[in-house]
Parts: C-alpha cells; structure tokens; sequence
C-alpha cells in the first residue's frame, strides 16, 4: 500500500497544442479512497492513466509513497517507470478481462507473471472468489459470463494483487441500475476491509457521494474542488461543484443584497429573504449589487402563506419517488425544484415553502465563487 | 443472392411470370459461366485418366474410355523430389513470413512510435513492388550468401517478400483486440514481448490461420522466384511441372496428371479452409484501400 501524491501535473495532446490536464496538485493518503468525479472530457481518466503510467504526463512529478514515478523537468522526462513496474491493480471500463482464458486464469495471470507460487496463487484465487461470490465459475471462459459475473471478475483479477494502489475506471458503468446498488456498497466495503489506496474514476456525483472519503472535482482539465463529499457538498467553493453534486440540481435564484433595518436582505423575483446574522459580514461589499442564491431541494419546508422568508409559487407538476415528492414549482417566471418528504403531495395549485436559512449558498455572479464560509 | 433480394422488395409492377423469366436468365447465366470456368479443368482431370494412345485420339473433354492411372504414375516419377521442395519451402516461407509480418503489425497497430505511420505506408507499397523489378540483384544476394539452389534460398525470399502482405493483414486484425486488454496486460507486468505472446496471439487464431493459409497458397503457386533461385537441387514442383511439358513429347495423360497433383493441395486448401481465404482476401482488400 501507498499513498498517491502529484504535484504540478499536466497532460496535453498533439505536442503540447490542447492541453487537457493543467496543473495538478493532489494527495491521496494510504489507505484512502479518491473519486476523480467530473463531467465526461474534464480530464479524470487522464489523470488516471498518467498514474497508472499509460500515459507520460508534460510536466509535474508523481510518487507513489516517497517512490518516484513519473517525473519531467523543464521538458525532459528524468524519470517515468513502466506500468509493468509500477505494481498497480486496474479495472478498466470496458473490464478487459482476457477473452482467451477461463476466470481462474484470468486471476492468477498477474500473480502467475511474478512467479507466484502454484499453491499462494489458487489460495488466494479462492478466497476472492468466495468474497464475490464467483466461485462457481471459476473455470468457466469469459464469453460464458453476464455483465455483472465480469465486473465482478475484473474486481477479483485486481484485487487478488499484493497492488500499491488500486485504479477503477468506472467500473460499475456498464452494469444495469439494481447491480449498480449493490457492487456499489460492497465494493466500497471490500475496499475499506482491505485497506488499499484507491483511485476511482466516475461521472456518477451519487457513485463519489456514497463511495469516497476524499472527492477531486474536475471540470476541463481543472480540479475545481476537493475535499469530502460533506466538504463539497455542504460547501461547495462555486456554482460548479453545487450543480454537479446532488440530485436534484441546486436551485439557483439571482437576487439583489439590500439593507432592511439592522440586517441584510435577498432581494430576488416573487422572495425576500432574510440573510442570518452569521452570514452577514461576508455580503457587506454586496449591498446593491447582484448575487446568486443556491438553495437544495431538500432544504425546503412545507409553510403556511404569508409566512417570512418564503417563496411563493405555482405547482407545475409533481413526480412521486415513492418516499417523497419532486415538485417543480414556478416562482414568479423561475423555475424551481422542492423535495417535499411528507406522505401526501401537496393539494391546490399554490404552495409556499421556507428555505433552511442556515444551508443557504451565495455565489458570485461574475466569478461564480462562493461568498459566504 | 440475387433470389434473395427479390423476394425481400417485390416488384409490384412486374407480373409473376416476368419474375419466373428472370430467375431463368440469372441461372443459364451462372451456368454458362460454371461451364466456361469449369471446362479447362474437367479436360485436365479426363485427359490425366486416359493412356498414353487414348489421349492422341480421343476428344479431350470426353471421359476415358478405359481409366488408368498411369499418368499419375509417370507424373510422380518426375514431380517427387520437386514436390517436397515445394512443401519445405511453402511451410517455411509461410511460417518465416507469418511470423515476421505478424510481430511487425503488433508493433505498428499497439504501440505509438516515430515515424511508426511511415514505416506502415513504406511496408504497402512494398506489397505493391513488381518483383521482377529487383530479380537481378536478389538473384546476386542470394549467389552472395551460398544460397542459390538451396530450399533456405527461397524460404528466405519468401519470408521476407511475404512480409508486407502479412503485415498489413494482421495489422487490420491487432487492430481489433481492444488497447484496453493490452493496457491491462501492461498492468499486469507484462513486457511487450509477453504480451504478444501470452494475450495478442492467443486471441487471433483466426488472423493467424487466415494469413498462414493465403501465404501457403501464394508460396505454392509461385514460379517466378522459383524459377531463377531455385536451381536444380531446390526446383520445386511448379517449375518441375512446367519441365514436364517440355521434355516429354506430347504426353498430355502425364501433364495433366501432374497438374492435379499439383493442383490438389490448394484445391483442399481452397474447400475447407474456404472461408479463412476470403476473410483473408477480404482484410488485405480493407487495409489497403
């Protein structure tokens, strides 16, 4: 095991004409599980790669533990160790599992090319078979398998592997959306067991809310925030990061700063929000001028009309989850989504709602960073 | 085929019985041609089976009136020696080729290096270089290394003039194994080598026996080569054949029996491995367009 630090990373295609990696910095601690989330072409899987040693970063150095990997100085590449060398596990999209040989084989190949003895390879062959339960085919060829028998396989091949780090390129994207569930919990449950350092790549905010300790946000080559996912979901640093995380999407509502008495006020389309007292100081510079207001559906509440700080609004349409309600509801021109967890929709076409002022986000308009701590 | 696309769009417009005049054209068509390609050799396999005074008498396509198979017999005779030239140098010739043309195209369809794109476009045009283009020369390279009239000689030539062709066949098969599974042979630390060996090869037998064939087939046939390298000790049998017609005044029973006999492997190699051929044909056809 090992810890994963990159420092000053950058990638870039057709000689150095678009860069699609610009500068990364980022520490993954032993032991710790890192999700690179970000919309597709943002640059995750090439981090990844560059990691795994599949590709040959610019600039910048990596180390695995106080091992050089990949290091370039100026321009000239003064270190860079082969993939074959690096003793990483990864599973890949697509799984790349050997179409020539039967899941045992595929298993024991790595352990088989470091000259593993026969007895340690089919011991410990087994007994990850046994933890994902694919015992049963072990001898059966990959063609034979379901989707969800060879993510499970490819799971396997890289776990069996005495790895230094662990890479998973999306590998629940090809599975159906119950599976998903499933792998999903007792793949982060095998990983916290085994205590490897993991590197996950995924488009999925709810695959990196539920699996990481420590998410890398990444949007066109960029990291726009990291941290936990409490961090970035509870804070997160701009307009970015607070619409890609969370399902529903962030409510965004622009509105002007005004003073009311002793306190600061949201002025928006069809709402006046109070601004808490702690959150004051921050938008003093703001008084006239515009902001972006970013509130969660989640945190809403059902009001009684007239109440203070409400937003009042139409009910467009409801969508039941079951055990709660989307309801999209028109303020004043503006669209909006509230998560309503009560055990009825709301009746009538009218419906006021009270955000939870101490969760409320404000956003820069221009910069589209975040104002307040 | 052709039944087939009719019956898929019906042409409301034409009457049934246009439809039957049709099919009737299409099949006398086809038969003429059967007949017209098949003829030649129909008179090569009844002329092989006559004797010696039936065949000056008798009208070639006709069947023997008495089948002997002496032909086959006198043809043997001169074609034993040449014949098992010929299998040394095709199985070496294909086997020195496949494997040249095969490592090449691994290299070239998975790995990134300089110039790797021109390499590629030099190998394609030079499976387009007439040969008789560089026969003097070749033929004083060969003098030069001891190898004229040697079956080492030709299976050297062959090797290497089968190359390119090889090469731009198996490229467009490597090409097909996805770049994730040698990514992850990589991983799993395996060297270039090793992975060539362990997962490329395993899982294009296909490829492998598609070329081997075609290149079997080629060597075989092949004269020009074998006619100014191969001298007396290495003559294979399209060259001995072709002494046949020479020496022997108007023995066409022994001629035409020695043509089959030549004939025959490819004509096996054409009925079973028939399919392996055309995707053969069909990969080199791709590639080059």
């Amino acid at each position: 095991m090992a810890s994963i630090s990159i420092r000053d990373m950058s990638v870039s295609y057709n000689k150095g004409k678009s860069l699609v990696l610009e500068k990364m910095n980022l520490e993954v601690k032993d032991g710790e599980f890192c999700v690179f989330l970000g919309p597709s072409g943002c640059g995750k899987s090439t981090a990844m790669q560059c990691v795994a040693g599949l590709l040959h970063p610019v600039s910048g150095e990596i180390r695995f533990g106080d091992q050089v990997m990949s290091a370039v100085e100026g321009k000239k590449e003064t270190t860079f160790v082969e993939p074959q060398e690096r003793n990483i596990a990864m599973v890949f999209q697509e799984y790349a599992l050997y179409p020539n040989m039967t899941v045992r084989e595929n298993m024991s190949f790595a352990l088989k090319t470091q000259k593993v003895p026969r007895e340690q390879i089919d011991a410990k062959v087994n007994e990850m078979a046994k933890l994902l339960e694919i015992e049963d085919f072990l001898d059966r060829r990959i063609a034979n398998l379901s989707g969800g028998q060879r993510q499970r396989v490819a799971l396997g091949r890289a776990m069996v592997r005495n790895a230094n780090v662990f890479l998973l390129d999306e590998p629940l994207g090809n599975l159906d959306a119950k599976l998903r569930d499933k792998v999903r919990y007792e793949l982060k449950q095998i990983q916290k067991r085994m205590h490897v350092t993991t590197v996950y790549v995924t488009h999925d905010q709810t695959e990196a809310m539920t699996m990481a300790d420590h998410i890398v946000l990444m949007k066109q080559g960029k990291i726009m925030q990291q941290g936990t996912p409490f961090d970035l979901y509870d804070h997160p640093n701009c307009l970015f990061v607070a619409g890609f995380l969370g399902t529903p999407e962030i409510n965004t509502f622009p509105c002007t700063v005004r003073e009311a008495g002793s306190g600061l006020v949201l002025e928006g389309k069809g709402f006046t929000v109070a601004v808490p007292k702690e959150m004051s100081a921050c938008l003093k510079g703001y008084v006239g001028s515009q902001v972006i207001l970013g509130i969660r559906p989640s945190d809403f509440t059902l009001a009684s009309e007239g109440s203070e700080n409400a937003f009042t609004g139409e009910i467009d349409g409801v969508e039941p989850l079951g055990d709660a309600f989307l309801i999209h509801v028109h303020v004043d021109g503006q669209m909006m989504i509230f998560k309503y967890t009560g055990d009825k929709a709301p009746q009538g076409t009218k419906i006021t709602m009270a955000p939870n002022l101490k969760k409320l986000h404000l956003f820069d308009p221009k910069t589209e960073k975040r104002i307040n701590a | 085929m052709s039944e087939m696309a009719i019956n898929r769009q019906p042409q409301k417009r034409h009457p049934r019985w246009a439809l039957h005049l049709l099919h009737v054209v299409y099949y006398l068509v086809m038969i003429a041609f059967i007949v017209f390609y098949m003829l030649p050799f129909w008179g090569t396999l009844t002329t092989s089976l006559k004797g010696a005074s039936e065949v000056m008498t008798s009208n070639p396509v006709a069947w023997p009136e008495q089948v002997t198979f002496e032909g086959y017999i006198d043809a043997f005779e001169s074609l034993s020696i040449p014949l098992v030239n010929s299998v040394i140098i095709t199985i070496g010739g294909s086997l020195g080729s496949l494997f040249l043309g095969s490592v090449c195209a691994y290299a070239l369809s998975k790995y990134k290096f300089a110039c790797s794109n021109l390499f590629f476009i030099l190998l394609v045009a030079a499976t387009y270089l007439p040969y008789q283009a560089i026969l003097i020369p070749l033929l004083q390279t060969i003098n030069m290394l001891g190898l004229y009239d040697n079956v080492l000689g030709l299976i050297l030539v062959h090797s290497v003039f089968g190359m390119p062709m090889c090469t731009v066949m198996m490229r467009g098969y490597y090409a097909d194994v996805p770049d994730a599974l040698i990514h992850q042979a990589m991983i799993d630390g395996n060297g270039p080598w090793q992975i060539y060996a362990r997962i490329v090869l395993p899982n294009t037998k296909i490829a492998t026996i598609t070329v081997f064939v075609f290149q079997c087939t080629s060597i075989w046939n092949e004269m020009l080569f074998a006619l100014v390298l191969g001298g007396y000790d290495a003559k294979p049998a399209t060259i001995a054949l072709n002494e046949l017609a020479g020496t022997m005044a108007a023995e066409f029973n022994v001629q035409m029996a020695g043509s089959i006999i030549l004939a025959l492997p490819v004509l096996l190699l054409y009925i079973f491995m028939g399919k392996y051929l055309i995707r053969g044909y069909m990969a080199g056809a791709v590639t080059a367009t």
